[in-house]
């Protein structure tokens, strides 16, 4: 049963948030309810209106694309290869700096460096570094005998070329968060373990693992939802090519708005990217009340 | 005395109110960033200062064009005045209603479209016999070539001895082709291509498929895209990346290919007429005065390859100052500015500005581009235009990747353009 002052506390509290929440649903929840209208119409730019209803037929279409599940499979694995290499790269420098007493703060300046930077603009240096006949970095590998590597003409290679572009540029912010997470450590454990004459190794296993767990995982579902939305790389760098090797979701949904003109499809489309992402973040939410 | 200064007052202050009215009008226009908007902004201090009017013209990549144009042609009132249009948008554009048509001023200021070539009022000009467009600049396609390596003696004698055929501006597709395998010795390539997807390899490719007698369609709008004229060209394009061109040319855009020619990586380049300038400018260019452009060699002599290409000034229906957008726009295709365009190095759509005594002094290249310009082919233009160039990148990128063989990259093209064609009521 609530007592009189908590009901007017909890008044008092919507109160509060509800300048807030106003605008949140004016800049957020209202175009995305907007959108998830339109995906029920067959709504296109050069015929904007609502007159054909055509319930799930967009969802239908979408799911049954066969270049859109090759994007939402270009998209899996590009997923897992920057998140991996991310983490396994921004884990191990982590570690490195958390036991760096000093000139942490320069190295902090070095790392943020690339996080500061426009996607756009890191697209656009690295097509010009990587750029096969005219760009340094196949001259440096040319001066010890090496190459010319075709970076982003072969379907293999591109794919990995942007994936190390988006690593090169993501990667300190695995190394912040995970950094933030290790200096809140406690520190007896540690020196409990070293009393007992546990092995590096078997500190990092048995207590800095555990212990971080939960850093970590909330670390990697962020990373995780930051990069299924990856469009801006892929623009600059390949337009989702050579062939299809780099069609990521986000860059296919922008074609079906922009090119295609079909906004009630490509708000289908959006509309189940959402769901994956809203998915994984009340897992994420779930995780982080945990913690 | 009273009395006379009385209407002289009144004129005063209705000139200087009409000023300042003037003044405050801003035209806001959305141009891409290339030579021939460089040139239109080099004139702009003129007409502001002939009418007072500020002129804001926003420069973009060709990229983000599309994008940002839409939602400001789909609002009741846009931010834009005036617009460039192109020429594959014509299609979408019109049957959207987006453009504003041009016929009543025209008829008004009585201004003269004639000297136009026709294939440009074809192109980004009139639709249905109403006119929406002024033809701005255009970009059909040329082989740009070295001329230094073709007038070279021991390159003459080389190449009658390998191949028994004279070095010389090739006349035919199959003459380029022997010139560019000859070329290609180590560093130096034969040719330099742009293959990144959709549009540059799109574009590109087109002059291949010409140039092999091949067309996208019949009369019936059915594509004609497998036949063997255009598997031959696609296979032509493919060994052209692959054996005698440079290394990554498969994902180049435009801009890094002509980078690749203007530092005289590669004999050869098919790319759109405006680079030509671009290849004498000694600050971005190691092959000043080595360069020459032709139409795009056909099948036989006399016949071309070349893929026309243009941009048109349209007027939005969304225009916030429609009148003042015609006053820039009458100003800017005059035959004068258009000259003076023409002189900086733009490309003309105007016959009379071709046939200028003083431009054709400056350039006398002027007369292959116009050559070049009359013996073009047209890309099909329909409302589904843009969707089909991505189609068509996207296929013929998977081909040269080798994901596809040609055959099976074209016959998926030419199912997707029959379903688009279909779609937009043209089959018959």
């Amino acid at each position: 049963m609530q007592t009189r002052i908590e009901a007017a506390d909890q008044r008092f509290g919507w109160m509060l948030s509800a300048p807030g929440l106003m605008l949140l649903g004016a800049v957020i929840g209202f175009p995305i309810a907007w959108a998830l209208f339109t995906s029920l119409f067959d709504y296109t730019l050069i015929m904007p209106s609502y007159d054909n209803f055509v319930g799930l037929d967009n969802y239908v279409t979408a799911l049954g694309d066969k270049e859109f599940g090759h994007a939402a499979w270009v998209t899996l694995t590009f997923v897992a290869a920057i998140v991996v290499v991310e983490f396994s790269i921004g884990f191990l420098v982590a570690l490195m700096l958390n036991s760096t007493e000093r000139g942490r703060g320069i190295y902090y300046i070095i790392l943020l460096c690339p996080l500061l930077m426009n996607p756009v603009v890191v697209g656009l240096i690295w097509r010009m570094l990587l750029h096969p006949t005219l760009g340094i970095v196949n001259y440096l590998l040319g001066l010890v005998g090496l190459g010319p590597v075709n970076w982003l003409g072969d379907p293999t290679n591109a794919f990995i070329t942007v994936v190390l572009v988006d690593v090169w540029h993501q990667v300190s912010f695995m190394i912040v968060l995970l950094l933030a997470g290790l200096s809140a450590l406690p520190r007896e454990p540690y020196e409990a373990a070293r009393v007992e004459g546990a092995s590096t190794l078997q500190s990092f296993w048995h207590i800095t693992l555990p212990l971080m767990r939960p850093v970590i995982v909330v670390t990697l579902l962020i990373r995780v939802i930051f990069a299924i939305k990856t469009y801006d790389i892929i623009y600059i760098m390949t337009r989702g090519g050579p062939g299809d090797a780099t069609d990521l979701i986000s860059y296919f949904i922008y074609r079906r708005a922009f090119v295609g003109l079909n906004l009630g499809e490509a708000c289908a489309l959006a509309g189940l990217l959402l769901a994956v992402i809203v998915a994984m973040t009340a897992y994420l939410h779930r995780v982080m009340r945990k913690v | 005395m009273i009395k006379l200064l009385k209407p002289l007052c009144a004129a005063l202050v209705s000139t200087t109110a009409l000023a300042s009215f003037a003044h405050a009008e801003t035209l806001t226009i959305l141009m891409e960033a290339v030579p021939d908007t460089e040139y239109v902004q080099a004139l702009v201090p003129e007409f502001e200062k002939e009418t007072g009017i500020d002129l804001e013209i926003e420069v973009v990549n060709y990229a983000e064009m599309h994008t940002k144009l839409v939602p400001q042609l789909v609002a009741r009132e846009g931010s834009y005045s005036l617009i460039v249009v192109d020429f594959y948008w014509v299609g979408e554009f019109f049957k959207a209603g987006w453009m504003m048509p041009l016929d009543d001023y025209i008829a008004k200021d009585g201004f003269d479209v004639s000297p136009y070539v026709p294939a440009m009022m074809d192109l980004v000009g009139a639709i249905d016999g109403t006119t929406y467009m002024l033809p701005f600049y255009n970009y059909a396609m040329g082989m740009l070539y070295r001329t230094d390596l073709l007038e070279d003696e021991a390159n003459k004698s080389a190449f009658k001895e390998a191949t028994g055929m004279d070095l010389k501006v090739p006349e035919t597709w199959d003459e380029y082709l022997k010139q560019v395998a000859f070329f290609t010795k180590g560093d130096m390539k034969g040719v330099v291509n742009q293959g990144l997807r959709p549009d540059p390899i799109a574009m590109e490719w087109s002059n291949y498929l010409f140039a092999n007698g091949g067309e996208y369609m019949d009369d019936t709008w059915t594509s004609t895209l497998t036949s063997d004229a255009a598997v031959k060209a696609l296979d032509d394009y493919k060994t052209n990346i692959d054996k005698y061109g440079p290394v990554g040319a498969a994902s180049f855009s435009f801009d890094e290919a002509f980078n690749v020619f203007a530092q005289g990586g590669a004999y050869s380049y098919i790319t759109y007429n405006f680079f030509r300038a671009a290849a004498d400018d000694p600050s971005s260019s190691q092959v000043v005065g080595k360069t020459g452009i032709a139409p795009v060699p056909g099948v036989e002599p006399g016949k071309t390859g070349s893929l026309n290409g243009a941009w048109g000034w349209a007027i939005p229906k969304s225009s916030p100052n429609p009148d003042l957008a015609w006053q820039f726009l009458k100003w800017v295709e005059s035959k004068d500015v258009a000259v003076k365009r023409a002189l900086q190095g733009g490309s003309p759509t105007r016959t009379d500005v071709f046939d200028d005594p003083a431009v054709l002094e400056k350039y006398p290249h002027m007369a292959d581009l116009k050559a070049l310009l009359l013996g073009s082919h047209n890309f099909p233009t329909f409302t589904y235009t843009p969707q089909f160039v991505e189609v068509l990148g996207r296929e013929l990128s998977l081909a040269v990747t080798g994901d596809k063989s040609s055959a099976d990259a074209l016959a998926a093209a030419a199912e997707e353009f029959n379903e688009l064609a279909e779609k937009d009521g043209l089959k018959k």
